[in-house]
């Protein structure tokens, strides 16, 4: 495979992503995990031992399984209704390319109505760092970190798929 | 004319313009927070000499320092010549505050150290120094002060079940020692800042508000507070000054419900505590775990997570928490407490995220009330429930059952004493 034709592969990767995600096809974006996915926001920049911090979010496979069955119980009522939202994702570079694991990082902007409460639009600016792994011939999520812009100043409510 | 507070908070509702009103933000931030007791901060987030972290209080910066003498103090993040911040990040060390507009410099405990071309004052150096808390007070590595110095001592303010309440939770670490050094989380929740109070010790919504949760993961709340009056025997307490607690203890079925794991995996912390305290007391501590309540007010206890409620205007607030670690247990002991925190609290988890949105949807159903329609009887929140069936004890505390509002109208009670005082 050529480098294009593997950024050709990851980009579309990465949009159906985004796209699964703002469309809250949970499922559907779930299927693209693999057993050992790690989701990772954390209060600051993607540095350290995510397991000594203290994040937004720092989910195992198992809790992630957990943050969609609660999303899907329709009682959600961060997420009730789901919010309206769609994301920009750009600047996608592959940083590395081992035997299985592919190591992404893209710029991603995602715009939000908090339509549960204020109606407000919100503006989430970051950086996500995919781990990619090919498994039975397509590609899978085996991790995806996402570092936040506004990291260190706090957040609104952040339970969409981010 | 000030606002008639005695008119807008009665014994078993109160007026909702009080949770919008500018002018009672405003009387709200210099009586509450400033001529009041409010919780700063932890001595372990600052270990060492010239360790310093930045908090609000109300709507004043300020900086929390561990000094050369190894006391804590805590100053206006403000340079005592112009008003420049002298702290922009949340967290640092220094041996000196510098500000950046005329360099003038600061020690550690806000005296002046250096002016520029000094010649240019003939006011003594002592007078030019930092604003600081003019009383301040610790109870187990807790950071309390009262800014202007006009409150009693600390004692008078937490009384004998707040100063409980920290001890409760600190005695469950082996060495009597809580950390708090893994950083604050902050959950910008537009809402007014005394939603947080009272959603914090709300018996009542848990089952509704967090339906979603308890549908999708076994969690100890179910039998606390949503399960039948079977199984839940938890109380709502006001201990009086605005201290209030849901007291989980009576319905918890075994022994570490409250860290949601079975016996066997924490062997050798379940032994430290015996050890220290003998079988009879650990054993006890093992059953009731850490207190779930509300330090008036700005402290939430919440079992294994500390937040404070950060007053930002009248409908803008932060919740912002951090997770208790023990000292003397494994690193994945502590770890556990993490990841528990991380599900319970904060914009991405599974508990209080809802919460948030309650309290942003009471904001907007709230936001257009007048102060002038409490003599229409339009307007109020209702806070009756379970007057009929309070408990009042030995020590004055009152109880009744964990889905009645005593929690809501003890803080109300406070509040109104506050806002009333005669200065």
């Amino acid at each position: 495979m050529t480098s294009l034709q593997l950024k050709a592969e990851v980009e579309d990767f990465l949009y159906r992503e985004a796209r699964l995600a703002d469309e809250f096809q949970l499922d559907e974006w779930e299927a693209l995990l693999t057993d050992d996915f790690h989701y990772w926001v954390p209060a600051g920049r993607l540095e350290g031992d995510p397991s000594e911090q203290l994040a937004y979010l720092n989910d195992n496979r198992a809790r992630v399984a957990t943050r969609i069955r609660q999303l899907k119980t329709g009682k959600r009522l961060s997420q009730l209704p789901f919010s309206p939202m769609r994301r920009m994702i750009s600047n996608i570079e592959v940083v590395d390319q081992g035997d299985d694991t592919i190591s992404v990082k893209a710029n991603f902007v995602i715009y939000e109505i908090a339509a549960q409460s204020t109606g407000e639009l919100r503006i989430w600016p970051g950086q996500a760092q995919y781990r990619l792994r090919r498994v039975d011939g397509s590609l899978r999520m085996s991790s995806k970190w996402v570092e936040l812009v506004t990291a260190e100043l706090g957040q609104r409510n952040l339970t969409f798929l981010i | 004319m000030g606002i008639n507070y005695g008119q807008l908070v009665r014994g078993d509702r109160i007026h909702a313009s009080l949770l919008h009103d500018p002018e009672a933000f405003a009387d709200e931030m210099e009586r509450i927070f400033v001529n009041g007791w409010v919780f700063v901060g932890h001595e372990s987030e600052i270990k060492e000499h010239g360790d310093w972290v930045t908090r609000q209080l109300g709507t004043e910066s300020v900086i929390m320092v561990r000094e050369s003498d190894d006391s804590v103090k805590v100053l206006a993040n403000r340079c005592s010549h112009r008003g420049t911040a002298l702290c922009w990040e949340q967290r640092g060390n220094n041996s000196f505050f510098q500000c950046t507009y005329h360099n003038w410099r600061f020690g550690l405990d806000g005296s002046v150290r250096a002016i520029p071309f000094p010649d240019g004052y003939d006011t003594p150096k002592e007078d030019l120094g930092l604003d600081a808390a003019k009383r301040l007070e610790t109870h187990r590595g807790f950071v309390f002060v009262n800014l202007d110095g006009s409150a009693g001592p600390l004692a008078d303010h937490l009384g004998a079940a707040g100063y409980e309440l920290i001890d409760r939770l600190c005695d469950l670490s082996p060495t009597g020692e809580i950390d708090l050094s893994k950083g604050w989380i902050a959950h910008r929740v537009q809402s007014n800042w005394k939603l947080w109070p009272e959603s914090d010790s709300d018996g009542y919504h848990v089952g509704f508000v967090h339906a979603s949760m308890s549908e999708t993961t076994d969690t100890y709340y179910d039998e606390v507070a949503v399960g039948g009056d079977a199984v839940r025997r938890s109380r709502a307490v006001d201990y009086g000054n605005g201290h209030i607690e849901l007291d989980w203890r009576p319905s918890y079925q075994r022994q570490l419900a409250w860290l949601g794991i079975t016996r066997d995996k924490v062997e050798s912390y379940c032994e430290a505590l015996t050890e220290r305290d003998g079988t009879e007391s650990a054993e006890q501590m093992l059953w009731d775990g850490p207190p779930h309540a509300f330090l008036f007010p700005n402290l939430f206890l919440g079992e294994l997570v500390i937040a404070i409620v950060e007053p930002v205007g009248p409908g803008e607030m932060i919740h912002r928490h951090t997770s208790v670690q023990f000292e003397g247990v494994s690193e994945d002991f502590n770890r556990r407490l993490l990841r528990q925190t991380e599900a319970a609290v904060g914009p991405a988890s599974f508990i209080t995220s809802d919460d948030a949105i309650t309290a942003e949807r009471i904001q907007a159903g709230i936001s257009g009330t007048q102060r002038s329609w409490a003599d229409q009887d339009r307007g109020w929140i209702d806070l009756s429930r379970g007057l009929h069936r309070e408990q009042i004890d030995e020590t004055g505390a009152r109880s009744s059952d964990a889905s009645d509002e005593t929690t809501n109208r003890g803080f109300w009670h406070r509040y109104l004493e506050i806002m009333t005082e005669q200065v």
